[in-house]
């Protein structure tokens, strides 16, 4: 039988204790071992961040991770970042800007958008396309990504001088 | 896929011919090669692990040796196909005698190659084969050099052929060091010593005179 | 009735689940005791089978079943055809060729399945693949379109005796003589290559064979559940009513998802059946550039006949189009080429031969465009050569041919991907094109800017084109809707969703025909056990066949919310207001009574009701066109090239459509959005290359470029609004609009751009790469 390893990682503030195999993949372990399912996979050869979790503060793609690796380190998936009836700056702004249409790539564009908001809370569009460049959108053609993560940005700073 | 060059062995052109005819040396000299059995006059079969980037994996093969004029030329033909995908091709390999007891060997030749090695590997494709065969001619060289030591001094063959990960890690150097070739770091390095110079004589006219 | 939801810009209602990861895709599927399945697929492009060994893949722990098409025996069959055939006439001629679940004796593409593993995960199932020991006997692969002609090629198909797959002749009125007639007559070789659609999502099924209740659901990413329900039951000897097929929430269509009985569909319900457990298999990223389908080539030997002042007298295209291995899809993308080879224009007389060839490739299925852009491609560029050649402006030779709209309905005199007469309903084209040219400042940009920038050494170039598409195909489509007990209203249809918003589309015709708000609307989409009639989402048709079969269910349900609420109320019907989910008497708010309260009193539990009458306030409505509507649009766009390196940035982007009536503003500019990114990825970036051996040689996303955030620019998009008479709503489709002319526009715009090397572009697509190559051609000669 294969060899599997304990490991300790912490998803969405809850601590999960799991045995993997060395080879399984972060985004398998998210996605079929914790079933949360919100993070998607698109090519796993790390190309198009679809795959996309905040790995301790940082935007990472869980296709080029192994489980193992995540081993005692904390992660932020979508399903964490805000409850439905109450929703994350960056989501609302999705909604009202029309920034998804499938929503496949969407939970990747989140995530790496949270961490830029975070070091750029002014952005020009010029940055937002720059900081969106490694995730792959085949539906909106980015443009109202680029109007959602303004909006958000308008939101996020309008409620820091409240 | 073509593939095509030349390399010069250090050694007599008799002793070159032995060598690349000789299955036991070919399987050291071609880190990866698991077994390597000739099973006909001029037929051999293999099997060898084959890296290319990401992808890698188990190789079986048939090597046809053919056109036969010791120890000048031949022509090698082979078949190989596993999980990564398939090469077959064929080349041929010309020996000359340099007269310094050196050979030079001319080798050209023209590969198919298909499944994941050719639609994932495309882009590493051309340095990845370059280096391997380099690295494979020098293995050669090795085994050929110990080989006429060892005959000059009537002693038994020692040599050690590289090992699979010294064979990688020499494959892995090769292509890093392809995407800077010494070339091109020589121009770089003369870019910046231009604009040291410039800059220099710039900075020394605005404060000068 | 004034519209309150309908022509407004509604957010959507699927929105909040997909941004919280409470939308299921089918990888999302997760079932007790869930096997999962590898394919094994073939490196060769062509290929004998001779043997398979899969006893140690059979012997690794943790594999459950090891499939082949042996072991498959009789059921394993070629798919069906996945569009009805082509009617015989004498200058028709079409061999039907389909997949087959597992290869039985000769591998046809780089990819087909061989064998199919059965393992308890994934990962093992992978490692069980490499364990088959296959034997392949390599044949000369067909590669090229016009070698695969000669007679010396290798078939694909050895039963018959030659790679033509089919052959078919069009005409409109007579271009021998348009041609002896004419002041120019233009004549050029164009080659036309598209690409993959590669949405963000792979394929994927889930099957469930419940032996028990002798029931099987199945979970499928196709943009059409109901004809892949009835081939399944049809293939695996079940009733329609055994099989239930859900399309869920899809990562992207755009083509390659519609009805396609790709081998892993037809098998892995088999396997379940023969395994009496659920099975799952997902493709991932490699595998979808091998086996999912694709666009390729097709060459076209053109020509166009002018008067002198730029009139089109005729048009000649001859053509051949790769299929690839197979042709389950008829002849639907030449089909359209042909539909739109004479463009927007007014075409008087039109020639066109196309031949369809088989190759080693695979499949060959619509992608976003269809064979569309290849004929606006032609049409467009022969145009632009034309007016070259007269000295004309490229936008006024359009507007010296445009339909005009006293003409409309348009009869084209030949037929179209659905075998009935290519009718243009409606159109009104010349407002479009101007505004297109004022919003893109075209006047402005070639008189003052242009010159200005040129001589500060800048490449800066603009283009303009038109193009017509050919939208809202039949058959048909159903609806039902029913206002539930607690005011919702529940709409049932049977197309699937992949992104185009039709939980809030379809919700806004509703709820301004029932007077409920757009939220309270609670669309069910792509589930056979739901609604079972229609055909699927392709061809830009949802908002069009499905969009009017819940016009008119909704408005039949109004009718009898209307006749119940005038009982109840004991009001005329005249009198009755719906609004805010009550039925009011106007003037009399007291005397209201609530959509729910309405539909429980419509279901009774007791007491007599009217014979002949229905329970409850649920109606069911079918659409089908009389033919498909065809919109109309402008694509604009000024760019720099940068002549050290070929990169091209695009500086203004304008799109004017006309596509009827529009339902939601918001979702119509994302699609074009959307569609113009996929545009500049064909014209500009994708390519799928394969060798001689036809082997594929980007099966990446870091080889086949996707246009990221930084290649595609802001687009302005205007409307205007020419009601199709086709149907109630009076819309036209527009999915595929953003994306079908712009190749033709880069091709415009790249020569504008660089007119020192007075390049002629006649090829599509392009790349830094091979502009700098032409320019070195053209200074070569």
């Amino acid at each position: 039988m294969s060899q599997t390893i304990d490991i300790s990682v912490t998803v969405n503030h809850t601590t999960y204790e799991r045995s993997v195999e060395p080879r399984m993949l972060l985004s398998d372990f998210l996605r079929h071992e914790l079933c949360l399912t919100g993070t998607h996979v698109g090519c796993e050869h790390g190309v198009c961040g679809a795959c996309t979790v905040i790995f301790d503060g940082q935007p990472c793609r869980s296709c080029l991770i192994f489980a193992v690796q995540a081993d005692g380190h904390e992660i932020l998936t979508i399903e964490g970042l805000a409850p439905i009836d109450n929703l994350h700056p960056l989501q609302q702004s999705f909604i009202e800007a029309h920034g998804l249409q499938c929503g496949f790539c969407t939970p990747g564009f989140i995530l790496t958008m949270v961490p830029f908001l975070e070091r750029n809370p002014h952005p020009t569009e010029e940055e937002i396309r720059q900081a969106i460049s490694g995730n792959i959108c085949r539906c909106t053609g980015y443009q109202n990504i680029v109007d959602a993560v303004m909006l958000a940005a308008e939101k996020m700073s309008a409620a820091q001088r409240v | 896929m073509k593939i095509d060059g030349e390399y010069l062995f250090k050694g007599p052109r008799e002793e070159v011919w032995e060598i690349i005819r000789d299955p036991e040396v070919l399987a050291t000299a071609l880190p990866g090669t698991k077994s390597l059995d000739k099973v006909g006059e001029n037929e051999y079969r293999g099997d060898m692990n084959v890296k290319v980037g990401p992808v890698g994996g188990l190789f079986s093969g048939h090597l046809l040796v053919s056109n036969e004029v010791p120890p000048e030329s031949l022509t090698l033909t082979v078949d190989g196909r596993g999980s990564p995908g398939f090469i077959n091709g064929s080349g041929n390999v010309v020996l000359t005698d340099t007269g310094e007891g050196t050979t030079l060997m001319k080798y050209d030749g023209e590969v198919q190659i298909g499944g994941k090695l050719a639609s994932v590997g495309q882009r590493l494709l051309d340095t990845a084969s370059k280096s391997t065969i380099r690295q494979a001619l020098d293995a050669l060289d090795m085994a050929l050099q110990a080989r006429v030591a060892a005959k000059a001094e009537g002693k038994a063959v020692e040599y050690t052929p590289p090992s699979e990960t010294q064979f990688a890690a020499a494959v892995a150097k090769d292509m890093a060091g392809q995407a800077l070739s010494s070339r091109t770091l020589w121009i770089i390095i003369a870019i910046i010593v231009i604009i040291a110079v410039i800059a220099a004589i710039w900075i020394s006219r605005t404060h000068g005179g | 009735m004034a519209t309150k939801f309908v022509g407004k810009r509604v957010q959507r209602n699927e929105d909040p689940r997909l941004l919280t990861g409470q939308a299921l895709f089918v990888d999302d599927v997760d079932l007790a005791g869930m096997l999962h399945v590898a394919f094994l697929r073939s490196d060769y492009a062509h290929a004998r089978l001779k043997s398979i060994d899969i006893s140690a893949a059979q012997k690794r722990p943790g594999v459950v079943a090891v499939y082949t098409a042996e072991i498959m025996g009789d059921d394993c069959q070629p798919g069906p055809p996945l569009v009805s055939p082509p009617p015989t006439a004498k200058n028709v001629l079409f061999n039907s060729r389909r997949q087959v679940p597992l290869v039985i004796d000769k591998v046809r593409h780089a990819g087909e399945t061989i064998a199919a593993v059965v393992a308890e995960s994934r990962y093992i199932a992978e490692d069980a693949v490499e364990d088959i020991i296959v034997d392949l006997e390599p044949l000369a692969a067909v590669s090229d379109l016009e070698k695969a002609l000669s007679p010396t090629s290798a078939r694909v198909h050895e039963d018959l005796d030659s790679n033509l797959a089919a052959h078919m002749v069009q005409e409109k009125g007579d271009y021998a003589s348009a041609r002896a007639n004419a002041d120019v007559v233009i004549k050029r070789r164009i080659t036309i290559d598209r690409g993959a659609a590669a949405a963000m999502e792979n394929r994927g099924i889930v099957a469930d064979w419940d032996a028990k209740n002798h029931h099987l659901t199945v979970w499928d990413t196709t943009q059409a559940p109901i004809p892949i329900r009835n081939g399944l039951a049809s293939r695996l000897g079940l009733s329609e009513h055994q099989v239930r097929v859900i399309a869920p929430f899809l990562g992207g269509g755009f083509g390659p998802k519609m009805m396609m009985f790709y081998p892993e569909e037809m098998l892995i319900p088999w396997i379940s059946m023969k395994l009496a457990k659920p099975i799952k298999w997902i493709e991932d990223r490699r595998e979808n550039f091998y086996a999912t389908t694709q666009e390729r080539v097709q060459i076209h030997d053109v020509e166009m006949a002018l008067t002198r002042d730029g009139r089109i007298l005729g048009i000649s295209d001859n053509f051949l189009h790769d299929t690839g291995a197979f042709d389950p899809y008829g002849l639907t993308i030449p089909l359209n080429t042909q539909s739109h080879a004479m463009g927007a224009y007014d075409v008087p007389n039109f020639h066109s031969e196309l031949k369809v060839v088989f190759t080693n490739k695979v499949i060959s299925t619509p992608i976003r465009g269809a064979g569309r852009p290849q004929g606006i491609y032609v049409v467009e560029r022969m145009l632009d050569i034309a007016a070259k050649e007269l000295g004309l402006d490229p936008v006024e030779i359009r507007k010296r041919n445009f339909i005009p709209p006293d003409k409309f309905p348009y009869e084209q005199e030949i037929i179209d991907q659905a075998f009935s007469q290519l009718i243009f309903d409606s159109g009104n084209y010349l407002p479009v094109m101007e505004k297109a040219a004022k919003l893109i400042g075209y006047d402005q940009f070639v008189r003052e800017e242009q010159p200005r920038l040129r001589a500060e050494g800048r490449h800066a170039g603009i283009g303009v084109v038109s193009f017509v598409e050919t939208t809202g195909v039949g058959p048909y489509e159903g609806a039902r809707i029913t206002v539930q007990a607690n005011g919702k209203i529940g709409v049932a249809t049977g197309v699937g969703t992949q992104g185009q918003g039709h939980y809030t589309s379809f919700a806004q015709v509703v709820a301004d025909q029932l007077g409920v708000d757009v939220r309270d609307v609670q669309l069910v989409s792509g589930d056979t056990a739901e609604f079972h009639w229609g055909t699927g989402t392709f061809a830009s048709r949802g908002a069009v066949v499905a969009g009017n079969a819940i016009h008119e269910s909704a408005k039949a349900v109004r009718a009898k919310i209307l006749k119940l609420a005038s009982e109840t109320l004991g009001a005329p019907e005249e009198e009755l207001e719906l609004e805010d989910g009550q039925v009011r008497v106007a003037d009399i708010p007291h005397q209201s009574i609530s959509l729910g309260e309405l539909a429980s009193l419509a279901n009774p539990l007791r007491g007599a009701v009217e014979p002949g009458s229905e329970p409850g306030l649920e109606a069911t409505a079918y659409f089908g066109p009389k033919y498909g509507a065809t919109a109309f649009g402008v694509h604009a766009m000024i760019l720099e090239v940068d002549v050290e390196t070929m990169m091209v940035n695009i500086k203004k982007y304008v799109v004017v459509e006309d596509c009827g009536t529009i339902l939601n503003p918001m979702i119509l500019e994302g699609q074009i959005h959307g569609g113009v990114a996929m545009g500049i990825g064909n014209a500009f970036y994708e390519k799928l290359v394969y060798d001689d051996n036809a082997q594929l040689l980007n099966a990446s996303l870091a080889d086949y470029l996707i246009p990221s955030a930084t290649e595609v620019p802001r687009i302005v998009v205007g409307h205007e609004e020419t009601p199709s008479p086709l149907n109630s709503l009076g819309t036209k489709g527009a999915g595929e609009a953003g994306t079908i002319p712009v190749p033709a526009l880069f091709a415009q715009a790249l020569e504008n751009a660089l007119p020192e090397y007075k390049l002629e572009i006649v090829e599509t697509p392009l790349s830094p790469n091979r502009v700098f190559e032409l320019i070195q051609k053209k200074e070569k000669t």
